[in-house]
């Protein structure tokens, strides 16, 4: 009860006295002053593409009851016993309401679906938030130095775990003439807790962001997430006016100003590969943003920032490789089973990454236009020839600035298209994953003609003599050395100064002291592989890599892993 | 409405566009060193300059020399050009598209591939042809309607860019065995075998490159086929020919 309290109802701080913003603060400062205007921005636009024509209105609001007397039905909680009943009756009824009393309840619909989206952002929950946050991680890395981590200025623990990579000058620059919008790869939960965490120690602005409705369950979470900015985005909800609530919130924010965050991913990356397939719909918001600001004569730069965020250790790894092992994560978005809602796990992960040197990079990459062009340092598009470009240019026809739902739907693809290769160039392969690529590789080589999953079965089967594991990690990073010369990826320092040796030997700690199962462990001469299917989540971020760094002898077996990520 | 057309290349496409282009009464330059052939209401310049103020771009160069013809294009187009390319080919080792090219090399996004059963001399002379453009953006095949479309000229469109590129250059390819094959004296049986053979193998690679089979049972690819096996005399067949009585492939 105390729980569905908090996670439904936003639970705020009393205000005694009003905050107003200086000018040095950043956007997401105005937001509350700002907050109903957004609103009522959304409700009309949306209530204005409907109301004109009937059968669009009524095709919108059966869809509405459909789906969720649908939901609710099979939810039978407290909320399906407050809804239900209004949506069984609203469907019968439709058809009999005349024009203005369908627009009545369309504007109601609308309005309640954005106000749930729309957040709330309090300076004071913020300001605690940045100051408690990395020092609560720091307490729970260290528990023995909890109480003194609370009195240090700055956590050494924590800027030692984590490592933030960039061109951090840029953005700081061009956060300041536009809006910013963060696009990340997805592995894990805690992604906007260190993101956040990596745009505070690089002195970027706060982002708002849409974070899954599962993040509230946790009332404490909930707190934080509802007062700092971000929106509620249920993914149970199928309706297709609450999928243009969330579009066209996320559109008028950027288009505000305010600089945001959203994993084009759409869901954590089950298998541990990089993202290639993205969704496209938040991705649209951004562009058709811009076209928006272009045609209301609005000068308001737009870009993206492509961010890879990369572990070592990935907190979730067991239950989203099987997940992706059995299908499930196809059809369950929301896990609320999993490592992240239990705390014994927090708990257990950071004592094991306190131990790792850079258990978690972030790497900010070349800021981007909504078009894919590469930005200079005064915030300017460059053409490939190096000429500077108006990026108005990209939605004027024959001169004119024009909304065109169908090209910015194109310019969209496009634009995922550029991200998903600059995942590729940007990702920091880690220690744990290049040395379970070597080892999964080496566990295809000897089992020729097995299938995946037959290969998967095979627990403590396979040994392999360490000596010669060794050499081919050590073969495997010199060629990859060589690939990120060519600018192809990015290697950890961790994997580019370590023995290969070594790299073998923290792998082993790091895996086998926080997963329940073993990936591989030694034996005699041999490293022998435990659970094949830890290995492949972590191996599988080297997939499109895996025939550039195999010889000849390995090329068959890389060209099999290579094809793990031909429909990823 | 005028549109202001640039063709880049004149050679026979090349001609023939920018003839198509200024019989619909728009404002057409052709960038060429030599622009032979043409009538006094097209211009003719070797400056790149002349496309800055175009609003379509037709890219009509053999596809070995798109990526330099590409890299001088670069310099003077910017988001607002649409450009379009009738190239039957794949680039380098990698065997890029040529919309991949345009997209690495210049700044347009809006972009497109015309290919298909298009006969050079039928589309300078208006008699009736057609073709197909991939494009992502209905704007540029709306205007490439305006500049060359009509009842002469039919132009079918698809969002499979791709496909339309990857059949257009199979159709290249079996063009050049299917007339060397004849050139040798193979029956018209392994003839049919090879190039329908070929162009399903083809799709299924497509496919797998993200290009959907159907485009290469379409204008693009079978379609275009039907045209060399028709007779149509094109570049492809003449070097096939060339190769069956003999010659160097380098040279042929």
């Amino acid at each position: 009860m105390l729980k569905r309290l908090f996670s439904e109802r936003p639970l705020r701080l009393p205000h005694l006295k009003p905050y107003v913003p200086r000018p040095s603060d950043p956007s997401i400062f105005w937001f509350n002053s700002e907050r109903n205007d957004i609103v009522s921005d959304v409700v009309n636009r949306i209530c204005s593409a409907h109301e004109p024509d009937r059968g669009r209105l009524e095709i919108a609001l059966n869809d509405a009851a459909y789906h969720e007397i649908r939901r609710l039905e099979k939810q039978r909680d407290d909320e399906a016993r407050d809804r239900l009943g209004y949506w069984r009756s609203m469907i019968r009824r439709i058809g009999k309401m005349d024009d203005a009393e369908q627009k009545r309840v369309l504007n109601s619909i609308v309005t309640t679906m954005a106000q749930d989206v729309a957040g709330n952002f309090d300076p004071r929950v913020y300001g605690f938030a940045r100051q408690a946050i990395p020092r609560m991680i720091a307490g729970l890395m260290e528990p023995r130095r909890f109480t003194k981590g609370f009195t240090m200025p700055q956590s050494e623990v924590l800027s030692r775990v984590l490592r933030v990579q960039g061109d951090i000058e840029h953005l700081n620059h061009l956060q300041s003439e536009g809006s910013l919008v963060f696009v990340p790869t997805h592995s894990s939960n805690l992604d906007s807790i260190v993101l956040a965490q990596a745009l505070e120690v690089s002195g970027l602005p706060p982002v708002i962001y849409g974070a899954g409705k599962n993040l509230f369950t946790n009332p404490i979470i909930s707190f934080f997430m509802h007062n700092l900015g971000a929106y509620r985005v249920d993914r149970r909800i199928r309706v297709q006016l609450y999928k243009e609530v969330l579009k066209l919130y996320s559109q008028v924010m950027i288009e505000r100003g305010y600089h945001s965050l959203f994993f084009p991913g759409g869901t954590r990356s089950r298998s541990g590969m990089i993202e290639r397939r993205l969704k496209l719909g938040l991705l649209g918001s951004a562009v058709e943003a811009f076209t928006t600001n272009q045609v209301r004569r609005v000068d308001r730069p737009i870009w993206f920032v492509p961010t890879t965020i990369n572990y070592a250790l990935v907190l979730e790894a067991e239950t989203l490789i099987r997940d992706w092992l059995t299908e499930e994560g196809k059809a369950r978005y929301i896990i609320e089973d999993d490592e992240f809602s239990r705390i014994d796990r927090w708990v257990a992960f950071f004592r094991k990454v306190v131990g790792m040197r850079a258990a978690c990079i972030i790497r900010f990459g070349e800021p981007i236009d909504p078009f894919g062009n590469v930005i200079d340092d005064k915030g300017a598009s460059l053409s490939p020839a190096g000429e500077t470009l108006d990026p108005g240019g990209y939605v004027e026809r024959r001169g004119t600035p024009t909304v065109d739902a169908a090209r910015d739907a194109a310019y969209t693809r496009e634009l995922g298209n550029v991200l998903a290769d600059r995942y590729e160039r940007d990702t920091v392969l880690m220690s744990t994953q290049v040395v379970g690529h070597v080892l999964f590789r080496n566990l295809v080589q000897q089992t020729p003609g097995m299938d995946l999953f037959s290969r998967l079965r095979l627990r403590n089967e396979i040994g392999i003599n360490r000596k010669l594991l060794v050499k081919d990690i050590g073969e495997a990073r010199d060629r990859l050395m060589e690939l990120e010369r060519n600018g192809a990826v990015h290697i950890s320092d961790v994997v580019r100064e370590e023995a290969p040796d070594a790299l073998l030997e923290q792998a082993l700690t790091f895996w086998n002291g926080y997963h329940n199962a073993t990936a591989a462990s030694p034996q005699d001469s041999d490293i022998v592989v435990g659970d094949p299917s830890l290995l492949l989540y972590y191996q599988n971020r080297l997939v499109p890599f895996a025939e550039r760094i195999a010889d000849s002898g390995q090329h068959k077996a890389a060209c099999e892993i290579e094809a793990l990520g031909v429909h990823r | 409405m005028t549109l202001r057309v640039g063709v880049l290349g004149a050679g026979g496409f090349g001609r023939a566009l920018a003839m198509a282009s200024a019989r619909h009464q728009h404002d057409v330059v052709v960038w060429s060193r030599g622009g032979r052939d043409l009538p006094n209401t097209i211009a003719v310049s070797s400056d790149i300059e002349a496309m800055r103020d175009r609003d379509l771009i037709f890219l009509a160069v053999p596809a070995r020399h798109a990526t330099s013809a590409a890299e001088q294009l670069g310099r003077v187009v910017d988001g607002r050009h649409l450009v379009v390319h009738v190239s039957r080919g794949l680039i380098g080792e990698d065997l890029k598209t040529i919309t991949t090219v345009l997209r690495e090399q210049t700044a347009a996004r809006r972009l497109g591939a015309l290919a298909g059963p298009l006969v050079a001399d039928a589309l300078a002379d208006g008699r009736p042809s057609g073709a197909v453009l991939g494009t992502r953006f209905p704007e540029v095949t709306d205007m490439v309607r305006e500049a060359i479309g009509g009842s002469e000229m039919r132009v079918y469109d698809t969002t499979d860019v791709t496909g339309v590129q990857m059949a257009s250059a199979t159709v290249g390819f079996l063009t050049v065995i299917l007339a060397y094959a004849q050139g040798v004296g193979a029956d018209a049986g392994p003839l049919a075998v090879m190039a329908t053979r070929g162009m399903v193998e083809a799709a299924r690679i497509g496919a797998t490159l993200g290009a959907k089979e159907q485009t290469f049972l379409g204008l693009a690819g079978l379609g275009d086929l039907l045209a060399v096996v028709a007779g149509d005399d094109r570049l492809e067949a003449r070097i096939g020919r060339a190769m069956a009585q003999g010659a160097d492939p380098r040279h042929a």
